[in-house]
């Protein structure tokens, strides 16, 4: 492959790849992300190469396996061009059909279509209210590229940006490009980029450096890496983009090594656009030279903190230092250095290919732009979802998220994943906009949205983040260390049923410690989901101290599960499927739970058919009296309830 | 009898006298005995006597004398057993050596992949890591000798990072995802389930080295929660019964 030597090369490489294509051909994308991984893609996608073949129609369609399309609910996702067709859905066994039927006859499956609440089938993927509402400016393109194909990215206009940077403007024009557009860091502080490039940019020290932060910690986040691995050229292109404007010529990209697609498919990105002469010695004949290494995390959730995250980088333990002087100034190896996250860094070429006043055209008056969420948790669409900024809350969660499954109540979302906090009903036309979310005591981290129903307890729910920083704490500062441990000593102590009186203001307390004191970002918004839930379900908290109930039903050490005997139709389920025999009773007797042998595991509640719903879970009042053992059930009769 | 306690030396292992005395007999009684046979049979006599509350020994016959050629023969099978059994020691002291060569030129070639450069400390470890699911102190002490870099640093990385381990891994991993998205739906649970059927901990790994299990904070696959992964198998909370299925085919 000869090395691109201009702009004006990259652009005859584009009209040749798309000379060489004919947008009429039948192409079937098969989304290959993590998530449509796991529902098993692979085997379609297997399945698709062997039909195909089979059925003698290898020389007239293409397969391409793209990144993650965002709509994990439904996977895998086959979406068939030029059509655009979207099956959802799709198993192996249903690939001989889709070929058959579409490819051969030109028709649609029609039940492998979405379907909408009025039994109405939607064909095309933009048209599924899941996508309908979003506006997915970075994360779109990924339904169109192969990864591992830097054909596909250019294609469709990638490395443009970058060319019409390296071939007519000044770094300094680049700078006040992404400042105009206050481009605000996508990682979870807001930081506005521009402003922290300009702070290397300017910082006295050679060389400099650029770094990538895909470090994604927050337990149910994922769209770093769904962009890392659908779209690495995107990342890079950013990057390279900030090198020339901050004047760095290496950058690397910390990326977890839980993340091994996005590691493979960044390294052969790499390699393309070495190849290519996209990166490497003077790019695009510019003269300008930047190259990129990759450096895979070894699971520590403080490494995402940016000087730890460089003390990693040099080979280092990845642990926080005080931050009196920036990171931008003296980072790795003490050169400056400018971290930014993926999301980031892909929004870069948008901004540089389309402008600045398109950019801040999208979005609110202090955030500009898309985000993307990852939407999880009780929601009926699970999924990535890119919105602009300013959307509220509900239209998230309903209009995208489809509701909460189940009939079930929503009762709050969390975001900001272990920093951030919970945000109540009463608040969910909150809009998602950096300085909004930070006043109702939580914050837009790096995207993940947990939605929760009336099931899930706030009490455990402060418990649980509480119980991963504790164990994701370096423990160098007493703050942190110390206080995150205590607080948690308390929310254990609440969920088993022992609170103390005072132990709700303790934690408020300590909260306020831990928060001022802390040395890095990670104890000082430590208290974050403590706070907010004190401050939206107090009362829940007031239950599980002063009435020693849980509302929810969560906390085992709180709930008893006890059989209707007036229900109980003598089944036999609960009973056989009660790991430690705690149910006695039998054929036609009653079934009673032993309290003293039951240990919570909540088995018989799941099995007991709901038209019976005779076991019950029980908080705050005490077990009624076991009926007498040998008791006869009261069968139901036809039409009674 | 007194004399049976007394210790002496045959061909540089401890015997008791007695018995050094029947080896004597044996050399003088077989014409061109080697060493392998006398020394097999030296090892048969020392392991008889050190095994642990060993049945009483048959009074010992005065002076053995091999004279038949029955004895001869049988002492002859003996041996040859003996030396079969030696063979395959050698042979897999053999293996063992030579796996350990082999592992060592492994982290040669890591660290020769990363230019020798101490500042990719961490990736090298990772890779060793990868290959053997596990540190073992050989490879770490290599490394440092490799890389000129104090132990006890790279015992402080090995244990600051989750993604390390310093003892065994079993052959299976399971892992549970508990991230919050799993967490609210269930993820407790699951765990526990998992908890039980295989009786180990996260964490911990089962005493025939079968199964590791461990905890991971999200996989990016929360449409499925909550998930359980076995050996890059994603599984949505799977029922008692499927469970007990998935993990009865590991090995």
């Amino acid at each position: 492959m000869p090395r691109l030597k201009s702009a004006t090369d990259l652009e005859a490489r584009r009209q040749e790849i798309l000379a060489r294509r004919d947008p009429k051909r039948p192409c079937v994308t098969i989304c290959s992300g993590t998530g449509c991984h796991a529902y098993g893609s692979e085997k379609v996608a297997q399945a698709f190469a062997a039909e195909i073949g089979k059925n003698g129609l290898k020389e007239k369609v293409d397969i391409r396996r793209t990144g993650c399309h965002g709509y994990c609910e439904r996977g895998t996702i086959v979406v068939i061009f030029p059509q655009e067709i979207c099956y959802l859905r799709v198993k192996p066994e249903d690939v001989p059909e889709i070929i058959e039927t579409t490819l051969v006859k030109g028709e649609v499956v029609e039940r492998l279509l979405y379907e909408g609440e009025d039994a109405q089938k939607i064909i095309h993927e933009g048209d599924i209210p899941f996508y309908k509402h979003q506006s997915r400016i970075v994360f779109g393109p990924n339904r169109f590229i192969d990864p591992k194909s830097i054909d596909d990215y250019i294609a469709r206009g990638g490395y443009a940006a970058l060319a019409k940077v390296l071939s007519g403007m000044t770094p300094e024009a680049v700078l006040a490009e992404v400042k105009k557009a206050n481009l605000r860091g996508r990682g979870g502080g807001g930081f506005p980029a521009g402003t922290k490039w300009e702070t290397t940019r300017n910082a006295p020290g050679e060389p400099k450096y650029v770094i990538v932060n895909a470090d994604e910690g927050d337990p149910g986040a994922y769209m770093d890496r769904s962009l890392l691995e659908g779209n690495p050229h995107s990342v890079l292109e950013g990057l390279t983009i900030g090198a020339y404007a901050i004047g760095a010529s290496q950058g690397f990209v910390y990326v977890r090594q839980e993340y091994p697609l996005a590691v493979e498919n960044l390294n052969a990105a790499l390699e393309q656009a070495r190849d290519y002469g996209l990166l490497g010695k003077n790019i695009l004949g510019s003269g300008f030279d930047f190259d990129v290494m990759v450096h895979r995390g070894a699971g520590a959730f403080v490494s995402g903190e940016s000087s730890a995250l460089m003390t990693a980088i040099e080979g280092r333990v990845g642990e926080p230092r005080p931050k009196y002087i920036r990171t931008a100034i003296s980072g790795i190896w003490g050169k400056p250095s400018n971290l930014n996250n993926v999301e980031t860094w892909a929004t870069v070429p948008l901004i540089i290919d389309k402008g600045a006043d398109w950019f801040s055209g999208i979005g609110t008056k202090g955030s500009k732009g898309t985000k993307i969420f990852s939407l999880v948790g009780k929601v009926n669409n699970t999924g990535l979802v890119e919105v602009a900024m300013g959307m509220t809350l509900r239209e998230i969660i309903y209009d995208i998220g489809g509701g909460i499954p189940g009939g079930k109540k929503f009762k709050a979302v969390q975001t900001g994943g272990p920093s951030g906090g919970v945000i109540p009903e009463s608040l969910i036309n909150t809009p998602v906009d950096f300085d909004e979310l930070n006043k109702v005591g939580s914050m837009m981290g790096s995207g993940g949205m947990i939605v929760m129903d009336e099931d899930n307890c706030m009490v455990d729910v402060a418990r649980y983040f509480l119980n991963f920083l504790s164990e994701e704490s370096c423990g160098q500062c007493v703050p942190c260390r110390e206080g995150i441990y205590q607080m948690l000593k308390i929310l254990n102590r609440i969920c088993a049923g022992q609170g103390r009186s005072g132990d709700i203001e303790l934690l408020e307390e300590i909260a306020e410690v831990v928060r001022d004191a802390s040395l890095c970002a990670l104890g000082a918004t430590a208290p974050n989901p403590v706070l907010s839930t004190i401050k939206y379900f107090r009362d829940e908290y007031q239950a599980h101290v002063e009435e020693r109930r849980c509302p929810a039903g969560v906390c085992k050490e709180l709930i008893s599960y006890y059989i209707d005997p007036k229900k109980c139709q003598a089944c036999l389920l609960c009973l056989r499927n009660c790991p430690v025999e705690a149910i006695s009773g039998g054929k036609n007797l009653v079934h009673v739970i032993d309290q003293d042998k039951c240990t919570k595991c909540g088995a018989c509640l799941e099995v007991c058919p709901t038209r019976f719903g005779a076991v019950v879970k029980l908080s705050g009042v005490p077990v009624p009296e076991a009926v007498s053992a040998g008791t006869e059930v009261k069968r139901k009769t036809r039409g009674e309830k | 009898m007194a004399k049976r306690k007394t210790k002496s030396t045959f061909i540089g292992l401890k015997v008791t006298s007695q018995q050094a005395e029947t080896l004597a007999h044996l050399q003088k009684a077989l014409n061109s005995p080697t060493k392998t046979e006398v020394l097999l049979r030296g090892l048969e006599l020392l392991a008889a006597s050190s095994l642990p509350a060993a049945p009483p020994q048959p009074t010992p016959r005065a002076a053995p004398q091999i004279a038949t050629s029955l004895e001869l023969s049988q002492i002859e099978a003996e041996a040859r057993h003996y030396l079969h059994t030696l063979e395959q020691t050698k042979n897999r002291s053999e293996e063992v050596m030579k796996q350990m060569v082999q592992e060592l030129a492994k982290i040669d070639q890591t660290v020769d992949k990363y230019h020798g450069d101490r500042n990719c400390l961490i990736q090298i470890l990772l890779d060793i890591q990868r290959e053997n699911r596990w540190l073992p102190r050989d490879a770490l002490i290599w490394v440092s000798e490799k890389l000129d870099i104090p132990l006890s640093q790279i015992y402080h990385i090995a244990t600051f990072y989750k993604a390390f381990s310093l003892v065994p891994q079993g052959r299976h991993s399971v892992s549970v995802c508990t991230g919050t998205a799993c967490h609210v739906r269930g993820a407790p649970r699951l765990l526990e389930k998992v908890t039980d059927t295989l009786k180990i901990k996260p964490g911990e790994t089962s005493s025939d080295l079968r199964f590791s299990l461990s905890t991971v904070n999200c996989l990016g696959c929360c449409a499925l929660g909550p998930v359980m992964v076995v050996d890059d198998e994603y599984h949505s909370n799977p029922a008692t019964e499927e469970m007990e299925k998935i993990f009865s085919a590991c090995e």
